[in-house]
């Protein structure tokens, strides 16, 4: 839980700058490729941990609950390798 | 030994006859707000993908921002951003013990509340 | 005046349904348990709970216009007509506003509520300065009236995993006593998934709580002494 709030204050302070560049960000520049990963590395998280939670509350019987969280966790994922995709290879 | 008789227990339970307090109504929303976003990432992922590949697919999704659906889509989202990130605030400013006093919990759950709300006016008269 | 009250019969009665009563009022209806008396003494199947009417045994707590209170100590000045009063949400229904709270005391109890001291019995009482009895004022006083933890949403969804706002506030006022010697023992049951951290600090248990306790500051403060126990 601690780490979890601390983390978020970091998406916080990460995530305004982000904001601004990544729609303009036409050009990349190493700077803020970094920063957009750390913004997502923090987001995907935080959504994990927030849904997660959320299927805690509602989702009862276990066997679909951890259907759903693997399937979750598989979304996350694919997202996250995305990600990284647009991130790393450039454009074109 | 005798059955036990079923006993019938019904519960009382319409969401709609429970009064819901203001904190309840912002925390519910930033449930609510927190599932839309989470949503909203693959498409967010999706349009920072087209709009890094080249210039025609740049020109593509900038087109999109030009219709109205596309523009209500991004009203909403915003919306739904700016509710989750300042009830996500006062969260975790109430974790640290500031302003968890009910007075002041019922002031700051307005304030979120509306807070969004401006935010999001604010955005569709940019955007519409 | 008029009210409209949950009313269930087990026995007579598939599903419940809500009855309409008319009362001319008297000088004396001060608070909504005086108008039910009155209503009893006219349809005497009508049913719930009550004793010591001054907020000081927690018998009757009912949902009232939606929220969650006690009938005794719920002035009639101020509510809005026709009165609605239906039983409390989400616990199971013996009989009109009666409900089965077997799952409320079962999770107090799960708290271990009451002093666990291994020392001697000393001659007298166990001695606490008075700033650390001063720590009890705003928890003790609760009368486990159900109101909190019968509003409290994630009560709703895990009843049987979430100790609740009642439990939880009790839980508290054991831990911070300064006569109690198993500080740490309760603070590792609740460091667990469910028992606590479900709550999400909502704060509908301290918006109903007739006897104004704060169950959501405990709870506040028991995380705040786990993150720095894990520091
Ligand atoms: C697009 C970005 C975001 C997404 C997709 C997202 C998603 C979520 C989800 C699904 C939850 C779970 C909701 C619940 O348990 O009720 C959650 C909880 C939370 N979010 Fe976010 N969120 C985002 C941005 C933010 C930001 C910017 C903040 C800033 C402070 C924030 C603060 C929080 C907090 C504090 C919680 C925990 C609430 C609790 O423990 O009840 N989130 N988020
Ligand atoms: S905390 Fe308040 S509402 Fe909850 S059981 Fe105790 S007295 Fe009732
Ligand atoms: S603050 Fe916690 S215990 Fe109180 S109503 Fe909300 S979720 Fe329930
Ligand atoms: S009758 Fe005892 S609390 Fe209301």
């Amino acid at each position: 839980m601690l780490f979890f709030i601390l983390f978020l204050l970091v998406h916080f302070l990460i995530s305004p700058p982000d904001s601004y560049q990544a729609w303009h960000g036409w050009m990349r520049n190493s700077g803020i490729s970094v920063a957009a990963s750390v913004f997502f590395a923090a987001l995907l998280l935080h959504a994990w941990v927030g849904i997660r939670d959320v299927l805690m509350d509602y989702v009862h019987p276990p066997a679909l609950r951890v259907s759903a969280l693997a399937l979750l966790l598989f979304s996350l994922l694919a997202i996250a390798a995305w990600v990284m995709r647009i991130l790393l290879m450039g454009p074109g | 030994m005798m059955a036990k008789p079923k006993r019938r227990r019904p519960v009382f339970f319409n969401l709609l006859q429970i009064q819901m307090p203001v904190g309840a109504v912002t925390s519910i929303t930033h449930r609510a707000t927190g599932i839309v976003l989470a949503l909203c990432i693959p498409f967010g992922v999706y349009l920072l993908d087209l709009s890094l590949r080249d210039q025609q697919s740049f020109a593509q999704v900038a087109r999109l921002f030009d219709h109205w659906t596309f523009r209500i889509a991004v009203v909403v989202s915003v919306w739904a951003l700016a509710h989750h990130s300042l009830a996500g605030i006062r969260h975790l400013l109430s974790d640290i013990d500031v302003g968890s006093q009910l007075p002041a919990a019922r002031r700051s759950a307005w304030i979120v509340n509306f807070g969004g709300a401006a935010v999001a006016l604010l955005a569709a008269g940019v955007l519409l | 005046m008029k009210l409209s009250i949950f009313r269930f019969n087990p026995e007579t009665d598939e599903k419940p349904y809500m009855q309409d009563y008319e009362i001319a009022p008297v000088p004396t209806d001060l608070m909504l348990l005086d108008v039910l008396l009155r209503l009893k003494a006219q349809d005497d199947s009508l049913t719930f709970r009550k004793s010591c009417r001054e907020g000081v045994c927690g018998s009757d707590g009912m949902n009232i216009n939606g929220r969650n209170g006690l009938a005794c100590i719920t002035p009639m000045k101020g509510l809005k007509y026709p009165v609605e009063l239906r039983p409390l949400p989400s616990f199971p229904v013996i009989r009109d506003l009666v409900v089965d709270m077997t799952q409320f005391f079962k999770q107090y109890h799960s708290i271990k509520p009451y002093l666990i001291n291994n020392d001697p019995t000393p001659e007298r009482e166990r001695l606490q300065s008075p700033e650390d009895r001063e720590k009890l004022n705003g928890l003790y006083e609760c009368i486990l009236c159900g109101c909190c933890t019968s509003q409290c949403p994630s009560s709703w969804w895990n009843p049987d995993k979430f100790v609740g706002p009642a439990g939880l506030l009790q839980a508290y006022r054991f831990i911070i006593d300064s006569r109690d010697q198993a500080t740490q023992e309760r603070l590792d049951d609740l460091n667990d998934p469910y028992r606590l951290f479900r709550c999400r600090s909502i704060m509908n248990c301290t918006e109903v709580c007739p006897k104004d306790l704060a169950p959501s500051r405990a709870i506040e403060k028991i995380r705040l002494m786990m993150v720095k126990d894990s520091l």
